[in-house]
């Protein structure tokens, strides 16, 4: 049962950034997300790396509250955002930023689809228009695209 | 003989890093007076904290083990122990350094501050009744703050990794020090203070405390062997 909630966090995760990402950090937080595609801040940490700050706050509160409460759901949920941040910056900065060059050279399908449309979000430099807002679910039509050549 | 005892800890500790250091490949003796100044910067507040715990009766020493030459409360030896340890980890570091650059590993560096700053804050907020366990986390989450983002050093991972190797030496040291292997501990704690989980001999918070005290002198080591 445990398990089940934080499997179902981790995924209502990637809904819940999908909305922050899209409508917060390309809404009224855009000048702390901005540095991070018109790379304004050269050379360092980008100011996106706050972020992480506001997902370990409720992971921090429900966590806490939870072993209070003889780790009750409350620990869980808090265990299932923590576990999404860490697949967060796997995927983000190691994967797709290619920050190290482990899987520069990767077949896989899915992470070809997820760089893709990673790459798509990027080309857009302003806060306005703007697609892909997901990081470990993309559009279909970029699995399409690779999962197809994969097979053929 | 057993006065000795930690004033050994201590010589054992350092010895092989000090021989070492005058090695042409290593040459880690030109770093002596930045490594000094370093530990010294750190040690400052690190045995006021000590001085602080002592005088509450957080922790005592056991001074059948010692040369009974002490100030503020702490024996002369735990007052070296602050320059003796950092000095083999910064030398362990410092070799590494020189022969493995291993920049992948600043990839890992959200990840590994992320992790650890949810799992300190949650420890540090169950157990604020425990003064040992609540300084010891809120000095590593702030030095993790601090290094990560406004110094914003590319090595947190890599200074981790190398912690973890030192564990090799941290064990045995801190292992005497807590009573293994001797008849009664030279290091006492209150058992009302800390946590109570102890690896061997040895508190975990020693382990945390150690972590963040050689991650502040690396960094004020690099930045003073780089402004030579």
């Amino acid at each position: 049962m445990k398990v089940l909630l934080v499997i179902l966090v981790f995924i209502l995760m990637e809904g819940a950034t999908w909305l922050i990402h899209k409508y917060i950090m390309h809404g009224f937080l855009w000048f702390l997300h901005k540095d991070h595609h018109d790379h304004s801040n050269k050379g360092e940490l980008e100011k996106n790396d706050w972020f992480f700050v506001i997902f370990a706050l409720p992971t921090i509160a429900l966590m806490y509250f939870g072993s209070l409460e003889n780790f009750n759901y409350l620990f869980f949920i808090g265990l299932g955002i923590m576990l999404y941040g860490m697949a967060y910056f796997f995927v983000h900065d190691i994967f797709i930023h290619q920050r190290i060059k482990f899987f520069t050279h990767t077949k896989n399908a899915y992470f070809l689809a997820l760089r893709r449309a990673h790459k798509q979000h990027h080309k857009h430099l302003g806060k306005e228009e703007g697609e892909c807002f997901g990081f470990l679910y993309v559009p279909l039509k970029y699995f399409r695209m690779y999962f197809k050549s994969a097979k053929s | 003989m057993m006065a000795y005892t930690y004033a050994l800890i201590l010589f054992f500790t350092i010895i092989i890093c000090f021989i070492a250091s005058f090695d042409k490949r290593i040459q880690f003796n030109l770093q002596f007076g930045s490594f000094l100044k370093a530990a010294i910067l750190v040690a400052v507040p690190f045995i006021a904290w000590d001085i602080w715990f002592t005088a509450h009766g957080v922790w005592w020493f056991n001074t059948d083990y010692t040369l009974g030459i002490s100030f503020f409360g702490l024996p002369l030896e735990e007052i070296l122990f602050f320059i003796c340890i950092p000095f083999s980890c910064i030398f362990t570091y410092y070799t590494i350094d020189k022969y493995y650059k291993w920049e992948v590993l600043s990839a890992f560096n959200n990840l590994l501050v992320f992790v650890s700053i949810i799992i300190l804050s949650v420890v540090g907020l169950l157990h604020t009744d425990k003064i040992y366990t609540l300084i010891t986390t809120i000095v590593t989450i702030l030095t993790l703050i601090y290094l990560h983002f406004i110094a914003k050093v590319d090595w947190l991972t890599k200074a981790s990794l190398v912690f973890m190797l030192l564990m090799l030496g941290f064990f045995p040291v801190n292992g005497v020090l807590t009573g293994s292997f001797i008849e009664n501990p030279i290091v006492n704690y209150n058992p009302k203070d800390f946590l109570g989980i102890r690896m061997f001999t040895i508190p975990i918070e020693d382990a945390v405390y150690g972590y963040s005290q050689f991650l502040l002198v690396l960094y004020f080591f690099k930045k003073l062997s780089k402004a030579k």
